[in-house]
């Protein structure tokens, strides 16, 4: 049975999302919806508008799909840029924004995000803040990640209240990843 | 970004998210270190406006911020402005927790006001 577009949109209304991505996430596609989504803000006219905040988070999760996703391709052309897959969604629930990624993660990166996510959910404003802090300090800029999970520190501290996420294992070493940040 | 070599003064503005910002940063940190080390005497002021930084570009801004309060600590007269705009409370904070590790720098919060 053929999933209708007018079907699959109208379930994502239904369930109060107002923005959804699904599909390979590279550099330029988060800096071109940033772009945009930015510019949008800026008509809104105000940088603390609730836009202003879903940003950073939309910034931290597209990216985090570069950074953790098992499922990707390398692209011989524009310079050898590495398409990563995962999903995004923006929605509102109880009168709050959220944003929830997803994505496919192999057995080790599974057990990172569990340990990282499950103390991060025990922690208050005053300790993610000490947390981040030091964090920051520690971590070395070498390679991609800083490799400190700062991205997710980040996003726990702009939160409204604690990370919620789910691993659902699909195979021997995959498991699906998925995280909501409630704003 | 716009660092003027001949009177000190060196600008960052904007938003921050490079996938990789240890190596979008490293040459910038590189040219800094060069230039606080040949010309010691000289006032270095540096002004940055940054209305989003991704947590790796956090990571960068420390790094620079720490090199600059070393030389600061050896003497050399370095100051950053950090500014925000007054609607912009998470910039603020960002730049006071920047300045609450800093021990030698003169780091400046400054306000922009919409007219």
């Amino acid at each position: 049975m053929a999933l209708s577009v007018r079907e699959l949109y109208t379930n994502l209304m239904s369930e109060g999302i107002i923005f959804c991505f699904c599909g390979s996430v590279s550099q330029s596609i988060v800096e071109g919806i940033g772009e945009t989504l930015w510019q949008r803000m800026e008509l809104e006219g105000a940088q603390t508008s609730t836009i202003g905040k879903v940003f950073p988070i939309f910034v931290e999760q597209m990216q985090n799909i570069l950074t953790y996703s098992a499922e990707k391709i390398c692209s011989d052309k524009n310079g050898g840029e590495e398409l990563r897959f995962g999903i995004v969604t923006v929605g509102k629930a109880e009168g709050r924004f959220y944003v929830c990624c997803g994505n496919y993660v192999d057995g080790r990166a599974a057990e990172i995000l569990a340990t990282r996510l499950s103390e991060l959910q025990t922690m208050n404003k005053e300790q993610l803040k000490e947390l981040y802090k030091q964090q920051r300090k520690i971590a070395t800029l070498e390679g991609k990640s800083t490799g400190a999970g700062l991205g997710f520190i980040d996003m726990a501290r702009r939160a409204s209240k604690p990370l919620e996420f789910d691993l659902i294992s699909v195979d021997d070493n995959r498991l699906f990843f998925s995280m909501t940040t409630t704003i | 970004m716009h660092f003027d070599a001949s009177t000190g003064l060196l600008e960052i503005k904007g938003k921050s998210y490079p996938e990789n910002a240890a190596q979008f940063y490293a040459p910038i940190l590189e040219w800094v270190r060069a230039y606080l080390q040949e010309f010691r005497d000289k006032h270095v002021e540096l002004n940055v406006e940054m209305i989003y930084l991704n947590s790796s570009s956090s990571k960068a801004f420390l790094n620079l911020f720490d090199l600059l309060d070393t030389c600061a600590k050896q003497g050399q007269s370095v100051v950053i402005n950090w500014r925000y705009h007054e609607d912009n409370d998470t910039a603020l904070e960002c730049g006071q927790e920047f300045s609450e590790d800093l021990e030698s720098v003169t780091f400046n919060l400054v306000e922009i006001c919409e007219e």
